[in-house]
Parts: C-alpha cells; sequence; structure tokens
C-alpha cells in the first residue's frame, strides 16, 4: 500500500505538532528561558497559520487532498471552508499565546504549557481535515486532552476543579463518540467518513438505523467539546478557574476544533436527510436558550463569557439543522465572527486582569465606567460585545445571524427560526447588562498599573479588526468560502 | 448625483460616530462643538436628500456576496416623501437639542446618538434590499437605547433602563422575526432586491405563513395593537428630541417596511390577513383613544394617541386600495410632522413645569406661553382631524378606503371597521379636546393672575422648531395634493404588480 505526501498541505497540522517538540527541545538545551518560548511558539503558530494561505484563495482546488490510498480515497483533505476553519484556529491560538506572554508563570512552566497549547492546536488543525474516523478520532482528543492540562497548570483550587470537570466530561464525551465511530462503522463497514460507504450505507433500512443512531453519538460526543446544552456543564467552571487567556483559547480555538469536527462529519451525513439533523436543531435551541437565560444573572466576567459561549454554540450548529448547501458555509461564517469577536472579549479582560488584577476583572460589576477610564479598552470591549449581540454598529454580527438564520428559513424550520428570533432578543439583554455596566459609573479597581504593550497592541489590532470588517464583512467570511 | 445617495445616510452616520468616538479622546467635546458638527451634518444631508427628490438618481453595487447584501440605493415615490421628511426633521431635532439638552452624558454622545438614528432613518428609506433593509432598520437600536436609558428622564434611573431595555427587546424581536421571513423570501427567489422581489412572488400557498411573520415583526415597529406596549412607556421616558425621532422616523420605518417587504411582494398572503390585521388596528386605534381620555401623564398621553393615530395607517395600507394605500402614505407624513409638533411642544412644556402630571393645577397656557400654546393647539387641532389640517386627510382617505375594500376582502367587515375607526376619530376630538382644556385653558383657581413671561415662552431654536412644524402642518392640510401627486404615480405602479 503507498500513500503519497503533500507536506505543504500537511504544514498547518506538522507546523505546531513539531514545534510542540521543538519547544521541549530548546528547553532541554537551555532551560528556564520563560517568555521566549511564548514568543517562539507565538512565531511557530503564525507560521502554519501562513501555511494555510494559498488554500485560502479563490483559486485554490476545492478540495485539496494528500495522504491518498492506492484505490483513490483520500485520508487528508483541505477544502475552503477547511483552510478558513484551520487559518482561524492557527490564527486565534496565535493570539491566545501573544495575551498570555506577558502574564508572569513559573519558568519551569512556560515551555509545558507552550508544548500543550501548540499540540492542542495542531489537533484542531488536523481534524479540520480528517476524512477517515481513526485520524478523525484521534486528531479531536489530540485538541481536547492538552486543554485539561492547561486548565490545571495554573495551579489554583478554581483551576483543578475547572480542570476535573473539563476532564471528567471529555472522557465521556471520548467514550460516547468512540461508540458513535464504532456504530459508524458497523453501519458502513469503513472508516472513511465521506462519499458512497454512507450513500450505500443509507440505502439498506438497517444499516441507515444504526448510522443515524451513530450520528447521534457523534453529535452528543462533539457537543460536549462545543458546548451544547445538556453537555455544557463543565464550561463556566473551566472558564472561571483558568488563566484567562486560556479561557479564551477553550471559548476560541478549541471550537474551530469542535465544529471542524462535526463538520467533517456533517459533510457524510447530509444524505441521510433531516431526522439525523433534528438531534442538531434541538440541541441548537436548548443551547441558545438555555445559555441566554444563565448569562442574564451572571456576575463573573469569565463565567458569563462561558455562557456567552454556550449560547453562541448554538448559534453556531443552528444553520446545520437545515439540509442545504449553504449550510456547512453558514455554521464557518457564523463560528469565524463569533471567534474574532470572543477573542477580542477575552483580549480586553485579559489586558484589564493584567493590570488591575485579576479579582478585579472578573467581576462584572469592576467594568463600571470603563468608557471613561481605559476609553480604548472600553470601546473595544463595547464593539466586541454588539458585535456578538448582532446589532450594527458592529454589522459584521449583523451579517454573521443573517447567515446563521438563513438556512434555517431557507427551510422553513418556522419552530426553530422562531426560538432562534427569542434568543436573539435574550442575548441583546444579556450583552447590554455589560453594555450599561461600561457606561455607568465608574469604580476604582484601586491599582492602576499600565496596560501592558503586547495587551495594548492586541486589543487594539482586535479594535481595528471589528471596524474593518464591520464595513467589510466579506474580508473575514470569504475566509471560509465564498 | 450618486454622492448625494451616498452622502444623505452617511453624513450623520459618520459625523455620529465620530462625535461618539472622539467623545473621550482626549477630552469631552464641547456642547458648540456637538451642535457645529451635528447642524451641519443633517443640512448635508437635508440637501443631498432634496437632490435625490430632485434627479432620482440610483447606485447599485455589490457589497457582502455572502449573504447577498447589495449597496443598492436609490427612491421612488413612495420613499420620497418619507426620506424629505426624515431628513428635515432631523435637522429640526438636531436645533431643538442643543435648546434643551438632557443631563446624563456628555454633548458628544447625546448629539452623535441623534445623528445616528437620523442616519439609519435615511438609509432605511433609501436601501433597495432587503437585507440591507434589515439592517439599516437594526443600526437606530443602539444609539437610541442610549438615548433613552442615559438621557431619558431624569428622576427614575431603574424606570429609565426598563424603558430602554422594552423598547430595545421588543424592537430586536420584531426585527429578528422580520430577517426569518425575509430570508425565506429571499432563499425561494434567490435574490434580495426589493422590486425583484415584488416582481417575481412566492407561490400564494406559501405567501400567508411569510406574510405572518413578516407582519408580527413589522407590527411590533408600528406599532399595532397588542403588540404596543413598548411605545408608551418608551415616549415618556425618552429626552424631547429621543420622542421626536421615535415618532416621526423610527415608527413610520415600520409602515414602510410594511409597503415594502409584505404589500408588494406577499400580495395573497396579506389579501388573507388583512382582516385579521386590519381589527387589529382598529382595535389599537379604539383603544389608544380611551387610554388618552383618562391618561395623566401629559407625554404618555401623545404616545397613546400614535398608537391610535399609527392605527389609520395600518387600516389604510390593509384596506388594498389605491386611495387606502395613498391615505397611508399621507397619514404616514402626517403623522411624522404632528407628532414631532406635539413631542416638541410637549416635551418643552415637561421641562418647564418639571413634570408633565395633567392632574397638578396650573396656569393657563395661552396666558404664560402664547406661541407654546398656539403650536399645541395647531398639533392637537391636527391630531383630531381638523379640516385644513394635516391630520384631516389621511385618516378621512382611510376610512374612506376601508368602506370599498379591494380583492376579495370582506366589504361587511371592512365597512365594519371603518365605522368604528370613525369612531375611533371621534375620541382623538374628546382627548384633544381635553387637553386643549386642561392646558391651554388651565385651572381658573390654579393662582393669581401673572402677566405673560417672555423667558417661559418658545425662543430661538424651539421657536423655529415649532414655526416650522406647524407650518408643515398647515400646508400638508391646505395643499395635500403635492403630497398625493409624490405618491400617486408609485402607488399606481405597485397596485398594477398587486392587483396581477
Amino acid at each position: 500500500m503507498t500513500l503519497t505526501y503533500d507536506w505543504w498541505l500537511l504544514a498547518p497540522v506538522l507546523v505546531p505538532g513539531v514545534g510542540a517538540l521543538l519547544v521541549l527541545v530548546v528547553d532541554a538545551i537551555a532551560p528556564r528561558l520563560g517568555r521566549v518560548h511564548w514568543a517562539l511558539t507565538a512565531g511557530l503558530l503564525l507560521v502554519g497559520a501562513a501555511t494555510v494561505i494559498p488554500g485560502l484563495l479563490p483559486s485554490a482546488d476545492n478540495p485539496r487532498r494528500t495522504l491518498c490510498l492506492s484505490d483513490g480515497s483520500c485520508l487528508y483533505a483541505v477544502d475552503h471552508v477547511g483552510a478558513g476553519l484551520q487559518f482561524t484556529a492557527l490564527v486565534s491560538a496565535a493570539v491566545i499565546v501573544l495575551l498570555a506572554l506577558p502574564i508572569r508563570v513559573p519558568t519551569e512552566r512556560a515551555p509545558v504549557q507552550a508544548a500543550l497549547l501548540l499540540t492542542a492546536t495542531a489537533g484542531a488543525s488536523g481534524v479540520v481535515a480528517a476524512r477517515d474516523l481513526t485520524s478523525w478520532l484521534v486528531t479531536l482528543e489530540l485538541a481536547t486532552v492538552p486543554t485539561v492540562a492547561l486548565v490545571a497548570l495554573r495551579a489554583r483550587r478554581s483551576a483543578t476543579d475547572g480542570a476535573l470537570s473539563l476532564l471528567t466530561t471529555s472522557l465521556v464525551s471520548f467514550a460516547i463518540t468512540a461508540m458513535g465511530a464504532a456504530l459508524w462503522f458497523a453501519a458502513t463497514g469503513t472508516v472513511q467518513l465521506g462519499g458512497d460507504a454512507v450513500l450505500a450505507a443509507s440505502h439498506d433500512a438497517d444499516s441507515r438505523r444504526i448510522l443515524a443512531l451513530a450520528v447521534v453519538f457523534i453529535v452528543a460526543g462533539v457537543g460536549f467539546k462545543l458546548s451544547l446544552v445538556p453537555f455544557h456543564a463543565w464550561t463556566p467552571e473551566a472558564f472561571g478557574g483558568a488563566s484567562v487567556p486560556i479561557g479564551g483559547f477553550l471559548a476560541v480555538t478549541s471550537k474551530v476544533a469542535a465544529l471542524g469536527a462535526l463538520l467533517v462529519i456533517f459533510r457524510g451525513v447530509s444524505v441521510l436527510g433531516t431526522s439525523a439533523l433534528a438531534a442538531i436543531g434541538v440541541l441548537a435551541a436548548i443551547s441558545m436558550t438555555v445559555g441566554n437565560v444563565m448569562a442574564l444573572r451572571e456576575q463573573q466576567a469569565l463565567r458569563f463569557l462561558a455562557w456567552s459561549t454556550i449560547s453562541q454554540a448554538g448559534w453556531v450548529v443552528l444553520p446545520l439543522a437545515a439540509v442545504s448547501s449553504h449550510a456547512v458555509r453558514a455554521a464557518a461564517g457564523y463560528l469565524v465572527v463569533y471567534a474574532l469577536a470572543t477573542l477580542v472579549a477575552f483580549a480586553v479582560v485579559t489586558a484589564l486582569a493584567h493590570s488591575d488584577g485579576r479579582n478585579h476583572a472578573t467581576r462584572l460589576a469592576s467594568y463600571g465606567g470603563l468608557l471613561r477610564r481605559r476609553p480604548l479598552l472600553g470601546v473595544t470591549l463595547a464593539l466586541a460585545l454588539l458585535a456578538l449581540m448582532g446589532l450594527p454598529p458592529a454589522v459584521v454580527g449583523l451579517v454573521a445571524k443573517v447567515l446563521a438564520l438563513g438556512p434555517v428559513a431557507g427551510g422553513r424550520l418556522w419552530p426553530l427560526a422562531i426560538v432562534a428570533a427569542v434568543n436573539a432578543m435574550l442575548g441583546v439583554a444579556v450583552y447590554l447588562r455589560w453594555l450599561r455596566i461600561l457606561f455607568g459609573a465608574p469604580t476604582d479597581p484601586g491599582t492602576h498599573d499600565r496596560l501592558h504593550p503586547v495587551h495594548l497592541a492586541v486589543v487594539a489590532i482586535g479594535l481595528a479588526a471589528l471596524v474593518v470588517t464591520s464595513i467589510a464583512p466579506q474580508l473575514l467570511l470569504g475566509l471560509v468560502g465564498r | 448625483m450618486v454622492a448625494a445617495l451616498l452622502a444623505a445616510p452617511l453624513a450623520p452616520i459618520v459625523a455620529g460616530l465620530a462625535l461618539v468616538a472622539g467623545d473621550r479622546v482626549p477630552r469631552a467635546v464641547s456642547r458648540h462643538t456637538a451642535y457645529a458638527v451635528s447642524l451641519a451634518a443633517t443640512l448635508i444631508s437635508l440637501l443631498a436628500a432634496a437632490l435625490i427628490a430632485y434627479d432620482r438618481p440610483s447606485l447599485n453595487r455589490p457589497w457582502v456576496p455572502e449573504v447577498g447584501m447589495r449597496l443598492h440605493l436609490a427612491v421612488d415615490g413612495i420613499s420620497v416623501p418619507l426620506l424629505l421628511m426624515t431628513a428635515a426633521v432631523g435637522v429640526l431635532v438636531v436645533i431643538h437639542a442643543r435648546h434643551e439638552q438632557p443631563g446624563g452624558g456628555t454633548p458628544g454622545t447625546f448629539f452623535g446618538c441623534l445623528l445616528l438614528v437620523i442616519g439609519g432613518g435615511i438609509a432605511t428609506f433609501l436601501v433597495q434590499d432587503a437585507i440591507s433593509f434589515f439592517l439599516a432598520f437594526e443600526v437606530v437600536l443602539v444609539p437610541m437605547w442610549v438615548l433613552i436609558n442615559r438621557f431619558g428622564d431624569p428622576k427614575d434611573a431603574s424606570e429609565r433602563a426598563r424603558a430602554a431595555a422594552t423598547f430595545v427587546l421588543y424592537t430586536v424581536l420584531g426585527s429578528t422575526l422580520m430577517l426569518v421571513g425575509i430570508l425565506t423570501m429571499v432563499f425561494a427567489s434567490g435574490t434580495a432586491d426589493l422590486a425583484t422581489l415584488a416582481r417575481h412572488p412566492l407561490p400564494a400557498g406559501q405567501q400567508t405563513v411569510v406574510a405572518a411573520i413578516l407582519l408580527i415583526g413589522l407590527a411590533i415597529k408600528v406599532p399595532i395593537w397588542p403588540l404596543h406596549s413598548w411605545l408608551p412607556r418608551a415616549h415618556t421616558i425618552a429626552p424631547t428630541a429621543g420622542s421626536m425621532l421615535l415618532a416621526a422616523v423610527l415608527l413610520k420605518m415600520g409602515t414602510y417596511g410594511i409597503v415594502r417587504l409584505v404589500i408588494a411582494p406577499l400580495p395573497a398572503g396579506v389579501e388573507r390577513l388583512a382582516p385579521y390585521v386590519a381589527t387589529c388596528a382598529v382595535i389599537g386605534i379604539v383603544w389608544g383613544g380611551l387610554v388618552c381620555l383618562v391618561e395623566r401623564s401629559l407625554k404618555r398621553l401623545i404616545a397613546w394617541s400614535s398608537v391610535a393615530h399609527m392605527g389609520f395607517v395600518v387600516l389604510g395600507l390593509m384596506s388594498g386600495t389605491a386611495i387606502g394605500l395613498q391615505a397611508a402614505l399621507f397619514a404616514n407624513i402626517a403623522h411624522g410632522v404632528v407628532s414631532a409638533l406635539l413631542f416638541a411642544v410637549v416635551g418643552g412644556l415637561k421641562h418647564r413645569w418639571g413634570g408633565d402630571d395633567l392632574s397638578v393645577a396650573r396656569r393657563a397656557l395661552r396666558d404664560v406661553s402664547p406661541r407654546l400654546s398656539l403650536a399645541l393647539v395647531i398639533g392637537l387641532a391636527a391630531s383630531l382631524g381638523l379640516p385644513g389640517l394635516a391630520g384631516f386627510w389621511g385618516e378621512v382617505l382611510a376610512i374612506f378606503g376601508a368602506w370599498n375594500p379591494g380583492g376579495d376582502r370582506s366589504t361587511g367587515w371592512f365597512r365594519l371597521l371603518a365605522a368604528v375607526a370613525a369612531v375611533g376619530a371621534v375620541l382623538a376630538a374628546a382627548y384633544a379636546l381635553r387637553v386643549l382644556r386642561i392646558v391651554w385653558m388651565g385651572d381658573a383657581d390654579g393662582g393669581r393672575p401673572l402677566p405673560p413671561s417672555p423667558e417661559s415662552d418658545a425662543r430661538g431654536g424651539e421657536l423655529v422648531v415649532v414655526t416650522v412644524l406647524g407650518a408643515a402642518t398647515v400646508v400638508l392640510g391646505v395643499l395635500p395634493i403635492i403630497l398625493l401627486n409624490t405618491t400617486s404615480g408609485a402607488v399606481d405602479h405597485l397596485m398594477a404588480v398587486v392587483g396581477r
């Protein structure tokens, strides 16, 4: 048996993967370099992101494949949407690393964290392109397991609690996903995810039933990673316990991995029709509602962002409930916008936590008068929140909402559309709470350290990105194909 | 000329964003600068609107192909009056805001938010594709929320927050439902262009559901009974300038949306739903009139009268006749002018009195502030539908249109509705006279007679605002033909498309 290799195509996975080893080797040769590891990591991730760029061009083949077997089937394929998701995962991880860079950690811990983060990113980048069950399962776990350690490495009681809850749920979700994978194999008789095997299986009544069950199991398993209700319980714990940038990693890069994984499966099963996808619709509706309702009462900024992630995850998978050629692009497009807005919000929280102290920055009430106290942070956070609620002046968020609702309205799924409309309203109520605090009376944090220049730069770039994409949303949405 | 199309919405929006964003860096914008910038932006916008109305240019470029949004700006007879009114009211609102700038925030933010609302309104009446229409619809939300929440009635912070949140949440629910309806149409016909949507309607069987979703969504904005409850609350709390914009611009976006998104592309759906919607509208007319008879807060009373007046607009729209549609478009403009006038006067009175409770005995307004009292008389007379003033034509013609409804609508039911609406017009006379008796004539026992005090009367900017709006009320009443001629071509065209 022969395999073909296209190293360029594999680079988005290989660069962070090999990079993880590189960081550890550097540490072994020259220990206690501290921040150098973070800088190296950011560089590696950006290089990885740069290798994706050829796949983003409209002229790129769609999809591009490699690791092809002699019978013509390929184990690795990247289409436009996949390339966009890989790019998002790598760039978001690089931003997270930049945010983590100024934070003081024990120097022996930095290389471990950096290596873990690189590994998780390699997994995220790989799962998007995996086209067979085994590598799909392995890369999905590769994207998940290191995050447990990343959360735990803050070494506080709350961090260990969060890590424990993340560990337990990820083990359960692995078991469920593996069960789903086994059923899938039973139904189709192949580890290939796409194409003819699924089509053949869907013609036979028995194997069709098993396949539908497999899809339900897999959706449930991936639901844990996406933190869809009822598989969400770990999210507020982990976000609240982890260091702020790692929370951002869980909220953005991990979500890219999870959606990428779901899309790989979704492409294969759309032949099954609406019955298998109804599960996604139900999960989307419940997640939005529960996430929004819980966020309405939340007083902690990080847990607020966790609940917001849960409700936004509902919006991300919402279009997948409809059988539509636009569904995959709509979900990916929404995810990219969500990733930008959430990353910017986390950047602001990180910057504030670094300068005013974590205890101050994690309380929603301490954001009072931020617009007056720190105009740059205030305006950036306000714009990010507006993007998350989908209202102008953050036009990009509004366009994302249009994109996500499109397949649902086009498929005439009225109950789901109405639940989504009600949740658009609830979401506005949720984020307006924070926005109102920003406008409100100032609170004094006690300490007034200057913002770290790296944080300042990331926040400023985030603001610029939100402004530019609000004027020309197609720049961002173009990432996931035209 | 294409530049005018861009300048009309963008001048206020860009200036507004600049004022809001530049407010803190490095220090707050002075009141004078904020006013000068705002006045310049709205005047540019008004000039551009006049050029657009005269020349009727068109701009059509792709914008966000992923969701089918195009930068397609143009006008026709239906949107020209609304465009001009919005631009003109924008200038007046800015002039009025200089006269009465509420506390609660900096002038930069206040004027900036006003400009954003004005720009969003202008954009709504210019865009020609359904998704951009939704976008323009949403532009006004956050600035209006800031206006109510930060600059509203300073007495009660929690009531301010509640009114602002009610306004935003209701409106977002409505506009998202509208978006669902829009996307259904867009997916079915493959285009978001409003004119194309109107030419290629959905199959008749599918129209009812889509029309129902769109009508519920837009009914919140208009508002139509029973989805109106955000309006009195928002109006009562909002600063005067915000109330003027809310009544003159925001409500019109709802009725304009019904014309563009429902009546034109979904004629069969409208025909099925018209009796129900018209019934709700007429209930709103009577309901609003009855509340006005007993309401003690003057500003809330005017807000309730808006519910009643918008009921006439919707009744006209639902009649399915050219005359009804003309009436609705006329009543739309008339209500915009009259309610802006009334809110300017009433807001000024609330400011002077330190409250707007009608049960407090006060001296006769005609003695204290003769100019303001004249403006109040004109506004209320127009509001009760006195012939010769703006309010008359729209309401009479709406009842006339409903008397002989078009299509397969039940004539009997619509005649009943027309009769009840006429009773509602009588109620309007009753509450208008009630307000005049209490405010204009005053409470004779309220105190010893004093000479009129010039400083308490309308002066400067406020005088300009009420004079222009009062004059517009009279001109529209005496020469309705100017407006009716502008809209008639587009209405005939629309009826020809709908009546296919």
